[in-house]
């Protein structure tokens, strides 16, 4: 074992592509973790998709033994949607190295990041990266780090990841100003979950952090959150590669398989206490149940892969605890499941896996957040557009509010100030980082946010501003359900839930882009969109009028009888919504909607 | 059996071949008219056996252009096939015509040798319409065939139109419909002019370089076309076709109808008993073939029971009588006849000429 005075737990926390894991990649180098031959870029960054994709979505801890100190690094998922499971991270951390891109100065994930740390009780050790980048400006960037923790420049270490300029004594300096971990020895175990993972073979694997007393293999433990109770089968430290211990003692990081085989029966933020010997009485804090803040539906093109999708989300969900699921019948849609996700990013994770791991083609309908409708004192939680009550039925709907961050170049303040007031936004400060840049707090509804709004973000500031929020509460809005309607029936899958203001200018562009995408029919098609009974936009697909081969020659009936066989296969791909042939394409496109899954991310594995 | 027989005889020559055309026509192989001539007499003697026990009510004679052939050919022909089948004495024998390969003299041969109605290939009285389809002839020509046909004593004449060419207006078309209805044809067919992908003019629209017809504006001129011909008092009795009482296409009705048809000559079909089958199209091919004394098929198709109810809805539906309701999904047919796509007869349900229009849709729709 480790004397705890020997030990730092700390991770590394970074604005997206500001270099968090060439950082680690060099940690691993220094240490002597991994071996010049078996060292890659990315080395922690191990799912597939997470290669793929560029983001770290599953944290791990790695030991490197650096001198006479055991240094457990910790990685951090990158991404607003999973804010809990960063906190869970820093939770089992005394320290952080905050990471800033020389070239690129403060951003909204570095402030967010630098609160949620400062807010756990951790040691921030400032870095400046990419000193030497032509465009780099450490000074700047060192003294807006040093206002930021109100501390000297000089104190602010100066590196560059890729060069490994500076990065062993950053990590010197680490190992001095972070505490080592502390915890009581002889009390009774409490260690933290601070990640999962689902092995095939081994069930569940949970990383964790002990705080006091000991975890040990083959021994009877209880989940302290769910009451679960199980052996524990096996207990070791990743270094980098996973090495079985016969203990992990107070201050120590590792993994446990746990002999559950279920994510949710170890649910990250749990605590895990001994049986046998002296159990603890209180868990540590902090814990909560993962939270969908955004849901959709999501149906197999093909019918007949209902089955299918059932098994591959059952499958999914051992590896993902935050993943929810229903099933849900859609009159235009078929079967399906109305999901539940952490976020946009989540959202998409979930989808490619479906798409990617288990061969299938599906359909998504736009994205909702979760309304409340208040009834007197009953509160009902909608989470699917089509059960939205209908007006006069309820006394008020609430939706759910963030608390955004936004950093931009003051040049552009105009442009970001333009784009919040067309969400809804409410300002709550604005404060400048230097003459440059400024800081600026917004209140935002979520549903505004799920929209487009950081490729719009983007656009309007030629990429400069960056954003980050943090889920805030339920307001009261003035919210409706437009209903699109084909031939007066209305289609559940394009039911929407809009501010008022909203409304028509939604309607209007749904029933456009249907009348493009509804081929004419025998009869001619209203295509409608409607607040409870009343239509605030029409249009109308005109009948089709000609639709024959106007010659049968000579005697050539096959012929003719095979291009009708051709056109009723096209047919057979068409939904029928009452009377209303609808191509399976006019669903797609008329469901696709822009989304964007930023803010966040963090590693980019394909940046050279 | 007492069920009669259509027989088809394609003359695949053509003074030209017009840019819209997919029909199995050739230009310059006229050198093989009269080796052509003889396999058509060859093919029939190889049929016969199989043939001679049913009775054809009705001879036509397509193309190509089967004026192109000197009338004594055309006229051995059909002394050769009385001999070889059973053929009606007051059978209907049509021959189609090009204005610009036929005179008085021509006309009154073939009325001796047996034919009974001619089928002329008009298409239009527009010049530009006519420039555009590619097609030689004049609308002078065409009156002045129309005379010597009518002069030699033809008494059963079609003129064929098309509309929708680029080139037409709306009041050329009604022009063009005048001007045929002037004449007083016993039987005018107009076709909608389909772009086939294999045409030179299929080429041009697929690329762009000429607009392909719209499909309102030829419901337009379907919808003039219904109209004009009814106020001359011609029965619409199938989508294409208009007669005058007791003019309808004795053969054509034969096909739609489901009785038995036998093509001879390069690329006809052939239909009998459930079997479809069809002759090789080349003309070289074909001749070879018969030449060395086999039957010129190149392929055929037996008909399973969801094909045949296919087609016999398909080919109902396309006609005046329509089909009995009982082949119908009854709440489609019903939606059907409020919107004026169909009409309820007795027991039978027909399309509207509306419904027509939008047929092939319709018998997806409306099939049970």
């Amino acid at each position: 074992m480790t004397e705890p005075s020997r030990i730092r737990n700390l991770c590394i926390v970074a604005h997206i592509d500001h270099g968090k894991s060439t950082l680690a990649d060099r940690f691993l180098e220094l240490t002597h973790a991994v071996s010049a031959r078996d060292m890659r870029e990315q080395y922690l960054d191990r799912m597939d998709l997470e290669r793929e994709r560029g983001i770290t979505i599953k944290a791990q801890a790695v030991r490197l033994d650096f001198g006479d100190h055991v240094i457990n690094l910790i990685d951090t998922p990158g991404h607003v949607d999973f804010t809990y499971e960063v906190s869970r991270s820093l939770a089992a951390c005394e320290g952080a190295i905050l990471l800033v891109d020389a070239a690129q100065g403060i951003e909204a994930q570095t402030l967010a990041n630098f609160h949620l740390a400062r807010d756990a009780g951790l040691t921030i050790v400032p870095a400046v990266n990419k000193v030497d980048l032509p465009a780099a400006d450490p000074e700047g960037t060192m003294t807006e780090l040093a206002e930021l923790l109100g501390i000297d420049p000089d104190d602010v270490l100066r590196i560059s990841a890729k060069t490994g300029e500076g990065v062993e004594d950053l990590l010197r300096a680490a190992i001095e100003r972070i505490p080592p971990p502390r915890g009581t020895p002889d009390a009774p175990l409490r260690a933290l979950i601070f990640d999962s993972a689902h092995d095939v073979y081994r069930g569940v694997i949970a990383y964790v952090r002990v705080v006091d007393g000991e975890l040990h293999a083959r021994e009877r433990v209880r989940l302290m959150a769910n009451g679960l109770e199980t052996e524990t089968e096996e207990v070791g430290v990743i270094a980098p590669e996973p090495r079985p211990v016969p203990a992990l003692k107070a201050g120590e990081v590792g993994y446990l398989v746990t002999g559950v085989r279920d994510v949710r029966q170890a649910q990250v933020g749990d605590t895990i206490t001994t049986i046998g010997r002296a159990s603890a009485t209180e868990p540590l804090p902090g814990y909560r149940e993962p939270k969908p803040m955004v849901w959709s539906g999501l149906f197999p093109l093909e019918g007949g892969d209902y089955a299918a999708l059932r098994d591959a989300l059952d499958k999914l969900r051992l590896s993902d605890a935050a993943l929810v699921y229903e099933p849900e019948s859609s009159h235009a849609l078929g079967f399906g499941f109305r999901c539940g996700f952490l976020g946009l990013l989540h959202m998409d994770i979930v989808r490619e896996r479906l798409e990617r791991e288990h061969g299938l083609e599906l359909i998504a309908t736009a994205p909702n957040v979760e309304y409340h409708v208040r009834r007197g004192d009953e509160v009902l939680e909608v989470h699917n557009p089509s059960e939205m009550p209908v007006p006069g039925t309820y006394d008020a709907i609430e939706e759910p509010y963030v608390a955004a961050t936004i950093i931009s170049p003051k040049d552009y303040l105009g442009a970001v100030m333009d784009l919040n007031q067309s969400r809804r936004g409410t300002m709550m400060e604005m404060k400048y980082l230097s003459t440059e840049r400024a800081e600026l707090h917004y209140l935002l509804p979520l549903g505004e946010i799920i929209f487009d709004f950081f490729d719009q973000l983007k656009s309007r500031t030629r990429g400069y501003a960056s954003l980050d929020y943090e889920h805030w509460g339920y307001e009261p809005a003035d919210l409706v359900k437009v209903d699109i309607l084909l031939q007066g029936e209305p289609v559940d899958a394009f039911s929407m839930v809009v501010h008022r203001d909203k409304a028509y200018a939604y309607g209007r562009s749904m029933v456009e882009k249907l009348r493009e995408l509804i081929p004419r029919q025998m009869f001619e098609v209203a295509i409608q969109a409607a607040i409870g009974g009343r239509i605030i936009a029409r249009e109308s697909v005109r009948a089709k009028r000609k639709d024959v081969l106007a010659k049968c020659y000579g005697g050539d009936i096959t012929r003719k009888r095979k291009l009708l066989e051709q056109q009723k296969k096209g047919k057979a791909r068409m939904r029928r919504v009452g009377r209303v042939d609808v191509p399976q394409e006019a669903f797609i496109a008329a469901l696709q909607v822009e989304t964007s899954a930023n803010p966040g991310g963090g590693g980019g594995g394909a940046k050279k | 059996m007492n069920t009669s027989a259509g027989l088809y005889v394609h003359v695949p020559f053509c003074l030209t071949r017009c840019g819209y055309c997919d029909f199995n026509a050739y230009e310059g192989l006229d050198h093989l008219q009269s080796p052509y001539t003889t396999a058509l007499q060859k093919e029939a003697d190889l049929w016969s056996e199989q043939w001679r026990a049913i009775r054809i009510a009705s001879i036509f004679m397509g193309g190509g252009t089967p004026t192109t052939l000197p009338v004594e050919g055309l006229v051995s022909l059909l002394d050769h096939f009385r001999g070889a089948f059973h053929f009606a004495g007051d059978g209907e024998v049509t021959v189609e015509a090009n204005p610009d390969t036929v005179d008085a003299s021509y006309f009154a041969a073939l009325r001796a040798g047996g034919v009974n109605r001619i089928s002329m290939g008009v298409q239009s009285f527009d010049a530009s319409v006519l420039r555009s389809l590619e097609r030689l002839h004049s609308a002078d020509s065409v009156r002045s065939a129309f005379a010597s046909a009518r002069s030699a004593g033809v008494d059963n004449l079609n003129l064929d139109l098309i509309y929708g060419a680029e080139g037409e207006t709306s009041s050329s078309w009604v022009r063009t419909l005048e001007e045929a209805i002037a004449l007083g044809p016993d039987h005018i067919s107009a076709y909608a002019l389909t772009v086939e992908p294999n045409t030179p003019l299929g080429r041009q629209v697929a690329s762009g370089q000429r607009p392909g017809p719209d499909p309102d504006v030829q419901a337009d001129r379907y919808e003039a076309a219904c109209s004009l011909l009814a106020t001359a008092g011609y029965e619409h009795y199938e989508i294409s076709n208009w007669a005058q009482a007791g003019y309808r296409c004795v053969h054509n009705e034969g096909y739609w109808e489901g009785r038995p048809y036998l093509g001879l000559g390069a690329g006809a079909h052939s239909f009998r008993d459930g079997r479809r089958w069809w002759n090789v199209r080349p003309p070289q091919e074909y001749l070879s073939m018969v030449e060395s004394g086999r039957l010129p098929v190149g392929g055929e198709e037996r008909l399973t029971e969801d094909e045949r109810q296919t087609e016999q809805l398909l080919l109902g539906l396309r006609r005046t009588d329509g089909v009995p309701e009982a082949w119908l999904d009854a709440a489609r047919a019903t939606d059907y006849v409020a919107e004026g796509l169909a009409e309820r007869r007795g027991d039978r349900v027909a399309l509207t000429e509306r419904g027509w229009f939008v047929a092939s849709e319709a018998v997806l729709d409306l099939r049970r």
